[in-house]
């Protein structure tokens, strides 16, 4: 069974939630959160099982698929993506666990579960095309999340959302159709299985305009600036278990594959392209934070700090060194546990009061003291303290961004107090001050459904936050291997220059070396 | 004194025939049938189509045995042509009307179906469009292609609604004239070159090395202007929305599939020898039928209000995407258009019947057209498995991994950029995205908005539905679910028989 596991997790929501259909509507509740628990109890299996010492895929599996046309069913997972699942399994288990009354509960359980299955599949198919499937895919459900529970806006929202997203991916979808033909050019073979692509080395031009191709399908959903306007309407108009999801996992797909598609696909174009887009990261970084405190409706804040914090992500990835993509890595992780917790916590206040306005907020701290609490524990770790688990996702990206340049990097660090800024005077206005308005003064605390997805959330935060090894070890060990292939395939002297050597893995020099083809 | 004509009957090859013949003598039957006892059934036609379906069918499974044995098999004083175009085409067109002949099913009572002529009329035609794409001889295409188009014009006339009269006007006199731009570019080529099979023309063409490149541009054009009439290439596209809205829904979605493949085999055809001879403006004219057609239709669709309108539309669109095949030229192109043809074949002829069961004799206060999006809006809630039967097709449609067309759509696009097509890959991707925005809508209504007024329980949606009309769906259904499992055999199968017949 272990061997299978990936499969497994992949497509158990999706036969769950067909059988949902069957289900009555008063117990959909309890079914769809044992299932979300089994399939977290699964992923937290495949932790254990996973050897953190090997840098390469564990548990693959591959079935063909359309083998004339080199489409395989190949499923993989390595340090990278491993706890990228796991947050994917925990936040849909979280997300269930929480989820407050509302219409037609059991088509949301049953959309969520749908949504689960392509989330995972995203994370662990190691065939673009695999990938593009599932990538496509968790479109329909997310579309059918903001569009059916949304807010006022929430048709526009979601048709923005659907269409700004399908067409950066289908762009991405000819530049993975460039790279198989490349790929059949060298070898005589069609192949769009990514491992077999990584030992495929470009010159400096395709590469440049392969990744720009990528770069739209993977920017529009990281959200990069300037692709960034759907999401503050995504986020404002979905539901909170929507937004939930939205940031903790959906942006962290574009992110996860930068790491995953153009990194080592392209080294010399990200080399190239480096200052650009760390220059890019740091608009987002500064721009969206400023655009944050500007905001009068504190999920608006979560929202633009989240794209904010998406921007150290970036930076950390294109810093090209192993400090930086792993701590990159990292960060996906706390950005995915804080924001989310921060999405829960906006929907805790929205549910009693139906206004995100922060300006009928104020004085809450005497209201609701452990609901204070547990937002100044993730409002500290969004801003990135230690001890907590923004902070070492941050201030490795940053250690390795400043390896590259030491000007950027400085831009990019007012970002934690341009944070801090709007954060604490977001929590100003709505926790502290002696005014209480009439409405709030019997807002009860929150409550045990809530704890329950509050707490395991505060526990990860500092828990990393003190002790980051066991996540980051896994982690260090596939990105070393990544590096030390985008370093042996660059080609430009820029690139061999950023790119730094790690010699201590032998292995992946043999295996890059002996199958170099050019492609002409 | 005329010496007797010898001409032994092996040589006729008249095997290459049987195909055809099936269909033209089972709509005898049913006219003979009639003929003595009238007012039968018409599930008595229904099943007698099917019948000489099937037959067909078996006869195209044995002409593939010969296909694969012996290779391009001529026949009938060289006027029958057995290539795996040829069956390829015609294994389409059967299967296609064999999934479309029992939506004639319906509970309500249309006049179409009534009348057992359009039985005859439906065998009649799909016996043309087989001697359509079995000839490389322009003629016998002719003939071909009339045939069917008069059965056609009529079938649509018996819809017997005000607007299908117009309908079956409009294309009768469009087709008319697309008839007379064929027989114009048929006698400009018999005029360069003295024949009328293509390959002959095609031979002469090169071995003159193009010198008449004026006349022979003038015939393409001609050409092209006749065929972008039936497949609805803009700007020959006028009559399409029209007739589709003037047409029953399982017609429209018929004429979507059918017509055009016969009419791609032919284009392929008369177009393979032109793409690879150079000659730039011949490549320039097809790249902006097809870009201009894939983008101009796909906008207007945008701003459609009936979902049929709507369907037509997007039809075209997806005729202007698969044109890219031709231009492209390659083996994988041409493996693509049919690999994409049967994809869609599938999706539409489902998408078409949805709209199909949910049709009503009376329009609805609140309803503007047949099928207006209004119609469906908050489909969700009353008839739930329809919505999300209409939601995979249109997903589908969208080109929405990993649901049928995808495939398509990829092996399509793959095709461009392996033959260095990079722009026309962007465009098409471009189209794809669009398109995305009015099939959504269609989600949209179904899923997000709230019904407008006086439900009946989700009754309107499911209305015409009977047990073969189920069944044609669920087919549909399946085929666009499992499509993935399906790529594989197809792309084998096909890419066997285009290889195997030199295109």
């Amino acid at each position: 069974m272990i061997d299978h596991i990936l499969s497994i997790l992949i497509f158990f929501p999706a036969l769950a939630g067909i059988l949902g259909f069957m289900i009555q509507k008063e117990s959909i509740r309890a079914f769809g959160v044992s299932v979300s628990i089994v399939e977290f109890a699964l992923s937290l299996w495949l932790w254990f099982a996973f050897d953190g010492n090997v840098s390469g895929m564990q548990f693959m599996e591959q079935l063909p698929l359309v083998p004339a046309y080199g489409i395989n069913y190949i499923l993989g997972v390595d340090g990278i993506s491993l706890f990228i699942i796991i947050l994917a399994s925990f936040f849909t288990m979280i997300g269930i666990a929480s989820l407050t009354d509302t219409p037609n509960v059991k088509n949301m359980i049953i959309t969520l579960l749908f949504l689960q299955m392509t989330m995972i599949g995203v994370f662990a198919a190691l065939d673009a095309i695999v990938f593009y499937v599932f990538w496509e895919l968790s479109l329909v459900p997310m579309v059918y999340i903001i569009g059916a529970w949304g807010g006022p806006l929430r048709v526009y929202a979601s048709i923005k959302f659907f269409l700004y997203t399908f067409a950066g991916s289908l762009v991405m979808l000819v530049g993975m159709l460039f790279m198989a033909f490349f790929y059949y050019q060298a070898t005589g073979v069609w192949s769009f299985a990514l491992l077999d692509w990584y030992r495929l080395i470009l010159p400096e031009t395709f590469q440049l305009w392969l990744f720009a191709a990528f770069f739209i399908g993977f920017a529009i959903k990281v959200p990069m600036f300037p692709f960034h306007t759907w999401l503050p309407y995504a986020h404002g108009q979905a539901p909170t278990i929507g937004s939930v999801i939205l940031a903790a996992i959906l942006l962290k797909m574009g992110t996860y594959a930068f790491i995953r598609f153009s990194l080592p696909l392209f080294p010399d174009a990200s080399a190239f392209f480096m200052v650009p887009i760390a220059i890019i990261a740091i608009i987002m970084i500064i721009y969206t934070a400023m655009v944050a405190y500007a905001q009068e409706d504190i999920k608006q804040v979560v929202a633009y700090s989240s794209i904010s914090h998406m921007g150290v992500i970036i930076l950390g990835t294109f810093a090209l060194n192993v400090e930086g993509i792993s701590g990159s890595i990292f960060l996906m992780i706390a950005h995915g546990v804080v924001s989310g917790a921060l999405f829960l916590l906006v929907g805790v206040i929205y549910d009693r009061r139906h206004t995100k306005m922060m300006s009928e907020f104020g004085g809450l701290a005497n209201v609701m003291p452990r609901y204070a609490t547990i937002f100044g524990i993730m409002l500290m770790a969004s801003v990135g303290m230690p001890l907590t688990i923004n902070f070492v996702g941050e201030f490795l990206s940053l250690l390795g961004f400043y390896q590259q340049s030491h000007m950027l990097t400085l831009l990019a660090g007012t970002a934690i107090i341009v944070g801090a800024i709007y954060m604490l005077s977001a929590y100003k206005k709505m926790f502290f001050g002696n005014e209480i308005k009439e409405e709030n003064k019997n807002l009860p605390d929150v409550n045990k459904r809530e704890l329950i997805a509050l707490i395991p959330l505060s526990v990860i935060t500092i828990w990393l936050g003190v002790y980051p090894k066991p996540v980051l070890e896994p982690i260090d060990n596939s990105v070393k291997a990544i590096v030390q292939l985008m370093h042996n395939k660059s080609q430009t002297d820029l690139a061999k220059e950023r790119i730094p050597n790690l010699v201590e893995s032998k292995e992946i020099v043999i295996a890059a070396k002996s199958s170099i083809k050019e492609v002409h | 004194m005329l010496s007797p004509i010898n001409i032994p009957v092996e040589s006729l090859n008249l095997m290459t025939l049987a195909p055809m013949l099936i269909p033209i003598i089972g709509a005898l039957l049913i006219l003979v049938v009639d003929l003595f006892k009238g007012g039968l059934h018409k599930s008595l036609y229904v099943v007698l189509s099917l019948l000489f379906l099937g037959m067909d069918f078996i006869a195209l499974v044995d002409s593939s045995e010969i296909f694969t044995q012996s290779g391009v098999t001529m026949g009938v004083f060289d006027l029958m042509l057995i290539d795996g175009l040829a069956i390829l085409s015609q294994f389409i067109i059967v299967l296609a009307s064999m999934l479309f002949i029992p939506l004639a099913l319906t509970h309500k009572r249309f006049h179409e179906f009534s009348y057992p002529e359009f039985f005859a009329l439906f065998l009649f035609m799909i016996g043309g469009f087989q001697f359509m794409v079995s000839s490389d001889n322009l003629i016998l295409i002719f003939v071909g292609l009339e045939t069917s188009s008069l059965a056609l014009y009529t079938m649509i006339a018996m819809h017997n609604r005000d607007k299908s009269f117009e309908a079956a006007v409009k294309y009768f006199t469009m087709g008319a004239l697309a008839a007379g731009f064929y027989s114009f570019g048929a006698m400009v080529f018999y005029a360069l070159t003295g024949s009328v099979e293509i390959n002959k023309i095609a031979l002469v063409l090169a071995n003159n090395n193009y010198a008449d490149i004026g006349y022979v541009l003038v015939a393409v054009v001609f050409m092209l202007a006749s065929f972008g009439f039936k497949l609805s290439l803009v700007p020959f596209h006028t009559w399409a929305p029209d007739v589709y809205e003037g047409s029953s829904a399982a017609m429209a979605g018929y004429m979507s599939i059918v017509p055009k493949i016969a009419a791609f085999v032919v284009t392929m055809r008369l177009f393979e020898f032109l793409v690879h001879s150079d000659i730039v403006w011949l490549e320039v004219i097809l790249y902006i039928f097809v870009v201009v057609t894939m983008t101009i239709s796909n906008l207007w669709a945008l701003v459609q209000t009936d979902v049929k309108r709507m369907l037509a539309y997007s039809s075209i669109s997806h005729a202007g995407f698969v044109m890219a095949a031709i231009l492209i030229g390659t083996t994988q192109a041409n493996t693509a258009l049919f690999l994409y043809w049967v994809l869609f074949s599938f999706v539409n002829l489902g998408s078409f019947s949805m709209l199909w069961i949910s049709r009503q004799k009376h329009l609805r206060e609140h309803q503007m057209s047949d099928h207006s999006f209004d119609k469906f809006a908050g489909m969700i809630k009353t008839a739930p498995i329809s919505a999300l039967i209409m939601a995979l097709f249109m997903l589908s449609l969208a080109g929405i991994p990993p649901f049928a067309l995808f495939w398509g759509k990829l092996y399509m696009i793959s095709s461009a950029v392996t033959s260095g097509y990079t722009i026309l890959a962007l465009i098409m991707a471009l189209n794809s995205a669009i398109a995305g925005y009015y099939y959504l809508k269609l989600i949209v209504y179904m899923f997000m908005k709230e019904p407008v007024i006086d439900n009946d329980g989700g009754q309107l949606y499911v209305a015409n539905a009977t047990k073969p009309l189920n069944t044609i769906i669920g087919i549909a259904v399946l085929g666009t679910i499992f499509a993935f499992l399906a790529v594989n055999p197809l792309l084998e199968f096909i890419s066997a028989f285009v290889y195997n017949s030199g295109y």
